[in-house]
């Protein structure tokens, strides 16, 4: 099972993405866990991720975030700008599992 | 970057273009006061240049819907659209202050 995290500033646009992206891991037959929340909950939900995916408005935070995922060994990145441009649920996911092959 | 077409895209995806741009500005206004409070005044100036381009963009998105509003051709009005509309004005006037703020700041040696 994978756990795939999203954060925005306030949860919204990534909630959306969120479905986008459910819909193509079961389209191709992985089971994935995958949610958004505001950014406020970032830190606190992180522990049950295996990788953390952040929204352009608070790319700002991502060193900050980053430190305090070391603690749990997983990687925080933003999310590329035509994955989210274009609420591409695939190539966000893609970019998630490329991220939890490098840990 | 060019400037979008709106022509190509849904209307999900011009919302999340409009919430790209004003986020990829918002992140760099808050960027660059943390730049000069760190003492790069000149990396800070040009960050607020940076987030003003990515601005741009983001406004030219909006712009080209309300000209086709004007031409008689309504946006349909979702939840997400005002949402994205709501970061595009908020970061434009985290801009405008965050701007002046510098220019105080830099008038008054800090």
């Amino acid at each position: 099972m994978k756990r795939i995290l999203l954060a925005c500033s306030s949860g919204m646009s990534t909630s959306l993405l969120v479905t986008k992206m459910q819909e193509y891991a079961k389209s191709i037959g992985e089971e994935a866990e995958i949610w958004a929340v505001g950014q406020d909950q970032a830190k606190k939900e992180m522990e049950k991720a295996d990788v953390v995916l952040i929204g352009p408005q608070m790319s700002f935070l991502k060193s900050e975030l980053q430190k305090e995922a070391e603690k749990y060994g997983i990687k925080v990145d933003v999310i590329d700008m035509v994955a989210y441009g274009m609420a591409d649920g695939k190539k966000a996911y893609e970019q998630a599992l490329k991220l939890m092959g490098e840990k | 970057m060019e400037k979008i077409d709106l022509q190509q895209l849904t209307n999900e995806q011009i919302a999340f273009q409009l919430i790209l741009h004003s986020g990829n500005a918002r992140s760099k206004v808050i960027q660059s006061l943390r730049e000069y409070r760190a003492g790069n005044k000149e990396v800070a100036s040009k960050l607020i240049e940076e987030a003003e381009k990515d601005l741009s963009l983001a406004h030219d998105i909006h712009f080209q819907m309300i000209q086709k509003e004007a031409g008689g051709q309504n946006t349909e009005l979702t939840l997400l659209l005002m949402h994205a509309e709501d970061h595009f004005m908020s970061t434009l006037s985290m801009k405008e202050l965050v701007k002046e703020m510098l220019e105080l700041f830099k008038e008054r040696n800090l």
